[in-house]
């Protein structure tokens, strides 16, 4: 009997230990990939009444979706969609959406596809604040949540205090959301959007912000070209190019320069307002900004490097005395037509050290001595790196970097990229000193991080040492 | 979910027998049994192990999900909201007023709502309004009643603020040199015993209400025309009503929302707040076709002159082709009552904590809020610069949309002005003409962004500098030789009479004066003509066509110009080099129009209007207009006065010209 119960127990256990797997194994799946918190609370004892749930979600999205649609164009009000879920579905189709704009689709086949919620954009600038819309919201049914904050495009002022600006809304109807993010434009001819951030008396569960698309980090995105679709009998505007979209949001981080610490270094350091300094300002500005166009017309990716990224993170200014602009590529984005193009639009090579498979420099002739210089970097597995090279004795020098990734920032009316980790990369190359202003600079012994790296030999040297 | 307990009540009674079946078979087969019990042991163990990792993971991924939306999202910065006023409930308010000649404050239930003890400041009748449910302060004005016309900016204020209002007077210094009869009888209307006989240097307090009881008053004889009257302190109490008596009931919407919030802060708008018949704060004015400026940010720049502000805004924004979402206020300093007044209207408005003194604290302003306008509109151009004491004309977009492109494409301009300096009643007649003038005048103007951001921002005076941004920008280092376009009949009309340059005098002799156009939709001729080198042509065409004055008559005279209409004539004048600006000084002072400096000349040549005859005076020989001078004919020189006469109210103005 003893050994029939043991039997039966063990059977009994290994059978429920069984179901038991299966139902984790399928909401984990189903937690993890649909992302449906409720989901969890449910008693669903198999996968298929889940999906049973979700397919009743979707239609309740759609049907959020149009009524959100409808109370946006009754108060004119111009968002396009850019929620990344749905303009990867539409990218597959795009041929065939563009060519029937009007072409009434089979299926629900992208506002259905389970989710929390959808999101789009408004450009700020083409809407009015109305009172009136978030009140049609509330009378439909809606639940909306503003978030506010300071503007950025003051913030760089000294004491301004402006009114704080929307940045986030979010609509929510039933159990589906609708993130509406609103766009800015600002100097440098570009769209920010700024991060989602909540204030202490917010409701905290209002929407899982932590599954939001946008709002981790502020966003700076080029002004999309707009495309009006009808997709799931519902016509919204989208970017034309959803592809480049994504892979724009993909990388689309925004820094803000530190403009408090700048100004607390300019009480430390009064800032230098002689002619020479405006001046030399001046003709670095449109170095910079002749070097930007060109550098973008050519598809290279390009940050501020050196003393120019140093003068944004610390001043976020140019540093006067600097006297060059200096950029940094990496050696992957290299493209032979850079020499070219500077040359066309007014920018003489005036240098170019080493090769391209090895410790790559290249120094551009600005207006009135002002140099343009390009380092290039080669990505090693735990470091980055770039070259120097001597013209006079052939040595070679090797600055090392701790590995960073790519940000956005907006620099003297310019968009432009800096390394995110962008102490470490200050401090890489100037030591923990960095704050305090240095006048004398030698680049082969001054930067924090320089290292010797042989000789050039004899024979390269005609290539590799280039001065014109 | 991991409370999850297997249900007995689902146990399968087939799989007993079925059990027993294969127990049966096996029953001798220990070794085989006890493999699959073994084997039933392990996948019993791994599954609870993999079940609870399952668990252990999801349980994570949704703690740290809460964790993390609880950090990443969380905004560091605590906004605590601070009541604007603590609130009491207590019926009785116990009102301080006290007068003296150096010094005034008034306190509300021990709290001291205002204080003036500085220096050569604030002199003349200060006026608090209370309201009467909260006793809350909702308008503090010192009218300088020392100075003409102040007076009458007082009865205007207390004719505006609403019945039951409680009104709180204390004169500082003097207040009674320039209080004229109507004013004395409106303070007596109040239940002022004393205002009708209040004279000079004496020091004086009173607490009513406006239409009803009076609380307290006090008043103190100046002995002697060289001394003060006794300082006096006036303690009273007062009672407060209910709140629901002190408000209006308007139709509950959006617009009278803001109007409400408005009313309830400040007094002194007059019929804004008036509960029967309130006056609109929106005016919907027409669009004007084809608006090139429509898209063009406007920075109206303020201080604290929050009635100045109410009715410049009410002038732009009635304005045809105006675009309130383009319009910034800049208020320099953290003053509640100017940016009321902007909420009331729908605006945006930025405050600017001061920084350094004087003209530099309004140099320093000007600059932020220029920075400001071109980063929050990067897109922009262009930037229309107004100020807060400005009446803007009903064509001001009308006369910029017509005009602007001439300033995107005319390297040679600096600014668009809707301002002439010598456009007053008897010297400006055409709403269509324009001039191109080697001054700035400000006073509305638009800025170009290029001009700004490359050449006045890098370079812009320091806070440490005492100088006038306007002076600043009028130096040739910064004009560089450019010209501003103006009209012939101002565009805007400066009606401040209380400012840092400015002051009751002042203002009647070179501002009153100034003509201001009112016609809508004026058609602006011949706008190509300002173009650089077309109006070197227009200009010869004109001396051409003009006929030369009687050079023997005396050009003060009237009779120096005939009594003609829509002529042309022209004068000379002596003008030995291009800065001898001698015999134009006395000129312009008996034309009794601009003469503290030289305000709208292109090359030694002055257009205005005598007569509705157009009046054109060439400096010579320093013009290049000069040879247009017949032989026959002396310039006329006029000889400056022996010595400056002191005059009193001379401001900086002139003086910061010289350097």
């Amino acid at each position: 009997m003893q050994k029939i119960n043991r039997n039966v127990v063990l059977a009994l256990l290994s059978l429920t230990s069984l179901v038991f797997l299966l139902f984790q194994l399928c909401y984990y799946k189903f937690y993890l990939s649909q992302k449906v918190r409720e989901g969890a609370r449910w008693p669903a004892p198999s996968c298929v009444s889940l999906r049973g749930a979700m397919v009743f979600l979707s239609s309740v999205k759609q049907h959020v979706v149009r009524k959100f649609l409808g109370l946006i164009s009754s108060h004119n009000i111009p968002v396009y969609l850019i929620d990344p879920l749905i303009l990867g579905l539409i990218d597959k189709d795009i041929e065939q959406i563009r060519s029937s704009p009007d072409g009434p689709s089979p299926e629900c086949k992208y506002f259905c596809a389970p989710r929390d919620f959808t999101t789009f954009a408004l450009l700020d600038k083409t809407w009015k604040h109305e009172v009136g819309f978030f009140r049609t919201a509330e009378k439909m049914g809606f639940q909306w949540l503003k978030i506010i904050n300071k503007d950025p495009r003051l913030d760089g002022m000294d004491d301004l205090s402006g009114m704080e600006i929307p940045l986030h809304y979010i609509f929510k109807l039933a159990s589906h959301a609708i993130h509406l993010v609103v766009f800015y434009e600002r100097s440098g001819n570009f769209l920010w959007h700024g991060p989602l951030r909540l204030k202490q008396h917010m409701d905290r569960k209002f929407v899982p912000f932590r599954k939001l698309h946008f709002g981790r980090y502020p966003g700076a995105y080029e002004k999309p070209e707009l495309l009006l679709v009808s997709i799931d009998d519902l016509k919204v505007q989208i970017p034309k190019n959803p592809s480049s979209f994504l892979e724009e949001m993909s990388h689309s981080r925004f820094l803000e320069c530190r403009y408090r610490e700048a100004r607390a270094f300019f009480q430390l350091y009064p800032d230098d307002a002689s002619l020479d300094a405006v001046e030399f300002r001046k003709k670095a500005k449109s170095l910079l900004h002749l070097a930007a166009l060109t550098l973008n017309n050519l598809g290279v990716k390009f940050w501020l490097s050196s003393g120019t990224c140093l003068g944004w993170y610390r001043q976020c200014n140019v540093i006067p005395h600097s006297k060059d602009v200096d950029l940094g590529i990496f050696i992957r984005d290299y493209k032979a037509d850079i020499i070219p193009a500077f040359q066309n639009v007014g920018l003489p090579l005036k240098h170019k050290f080493g090769k391209v498979e090895d410790s790559l420099e290249l120094s551009f002739q600005g207006e009135d001595d002002v140099k343009l210089d390009i380092f290039f970097f080669y990505e090693e597995d735990d470091h980055v790196w770039n070259g120097g090279t001597q013209a006079k004795s052939g040595k070679k020098f090797k600055y090392l970097f701790p590995k960073f990734t790519l940000c956005w920032t907006e620099f003297v009316e310019l968009k432009v990229h800096v390394p995110c980790e962008t102490l470490q990369y200050v401090e890489a190359n100037y030591g923990p000193e960095w704050k305090v202003p240095v006048t004398t600079w030698d680049w082969k012994s001054s930067p924090f991080n320089v290292q010797d790296n042989g000789v050039w030999p004899i024979d390269e040297w005609d290539n590799v040492i280039q001065i014109y | 979910m991991d409370e999850w307990k297997p249900n007995p009540a689902v146990k399968p009674h087939k799989k007993r027998s079925w059990y027993l079946a294969w127990k049966y078979k096996l029953m001798n087969q220990r070794a085989l049994r006890k493999l699959c019990q073994t084997g039933a042991v392990l996948f019993l163990l791994v599954t609870v192990i993999v079940n609870i990792k399952l668990i252990l993971d999801t349980r994570r991924a949704a703690y740290e999900e809460e964790e993390e939306s609880a950090q990443d999202y969380d905004d560091e910065m605590l906004n605590v909201e601070v009541p604007r006023h603590p609130v009491n409930n207590k019926k009785v308010l116990d009102v301080e007023v006290y007068s003296s000649r150096s010094k005034v404050y008034v306190a509300v239930d021990g709290t001291t709502v205002l204080e003036d003890e500085a220096r050569e400041q604030g002199r003349g009748i200060h006026v608090i309004v209370l309201n009467q449910a909260t006793g809350h302060v909702m308008a503090k004005r010192v009218f300088d009643t020392y100075s003409p016309h102040e007076d009458e900016a007082m009865v205007l204020f207390l004719n505006m603020v609403a019945r039951g209002r409680i009104l709180i007077f204390t004169i500082k210094d003097e207040g009674s040199f320039h209080l004229k009869e109507t004013a004395k009888n409106v303070l007596k209307s109040l239940g002022s015993q004393v205002a009708p006989f209040l004279s000079w240097r004496d020091m004086w307090t009173f607490v009513g209400k406006k239409g009803g009881e009076v609380y307290g008053e006090k008043h103190a004889k100046s002995p002697a025309l060289s001394t003060w009257g006794d300082p006096v302190l006036l303690k009273t109490e007062v009672h407060l009503t209910s709140v629901e008596d002190a408000e209006c009931h308007w139709p509950d919407t959006e617009l009278n929302r803001r109007r409400k919030r408005f009313c309830s802060k400040v007094e002194g708008y007059g019929s804004v707040c008036s509960c029967k018949d309130p006056t609109p704060i929106e005016f919907n004015p027409d669009p004007l076709k084809d608006n090139k400026v429509f898209d063009v940010p406007v920075a109206v720049i303020a201080g604290n002159r929050p009635n100045y502000l109410y009715r410049m805004l009410r002038s732009l924004l009635s304005a045809q082709g105006v675009n309130p979402q383009m319009i910034t206020v800049f208020i320099d300093g953290y003053y509640e009552e100017p940016m009321d007044v902007v909420e009331l209207f729908g605006l945006s408005g930025i405050q600017h904590t001061p920084i350094s003194i004087k003209n530099a604290r309004v140099s320093q302003h000007y600059k932020a809020s220029l920075t400001a306008t071109f980063n929050l509109f990067p897109d922009a151009k262009f930037a229309v610069v107004l100020e807060e004491d400005l009446d803007i004309s009903v064509d001001f977009f009308s006369f910029l949309s017509q005009s602007i492109h001439l300033l995107e494409e005319d390297e040679s301009l600096y600014c668009i002005s809707a301002w002439n300096d010598q456009g007053y009643e008897h010297t400006a007649e055409d709403p269509s003409l324009l001039y191109r003038v080697e001054t700035m005048p400000g006073l509305g103007w638009v800025l170009r962004k290029t001009l700004y951001k490359d050449e006045l921002e890098p370079k812009w005076p320091t806070p440490e500098k005492l100088w006038d941004w306007d002076m600043w920008m009028r130096m040739p280092e910064q004009r560089k030789g450019r010209e501003c376009i103006i009209p012939d009949i101002s565009r805007s009309y400066h009606f401040g009479i209380v400012g840092l340059n400015m002051n009751g005098y002042f203002h009647e002799a070179y501002f009153k004066k100034h003509k201001f156009n009112t016609v809508p939709n004026v058609q602006l001729k011949n706008v190509e003509s300002l173009r650089k080198d077309n109006y070197e042509t227009e200009i010869h065409r004109l001396l051409g066509e003009a006929e030369v004055l009687d050079h023997s008559k005396n050009p003060c005279e009237d009779s120096f110009v005939p009594d003609t209409e829509g002529r042309v004539y022209v004068m000379f004048i002596r003008m030995e080099q291009e800065a001898d600006f001698t015999t134009w000084t006395q000129l312009a002072k008996c034309l009794h129009i601009w003469d503290l400096d030289v305000r709208g000349n292109h090359k030694g040549l002055w257009r205005l209007f005598r007569k509705k005859n157009h009046f054109l005076v060439v400096g010579v020989p320093a013009s290049p207009y000069s040879f247009k001078k017949p032989s026959s004919v002396t310039p006329i020189y006029m000889e400056p006065p022996a010595k400056e006469e002191g005059a009193v109210a001379v401001p900086a103005v002139a003086a910061a010209e010289q350097t």
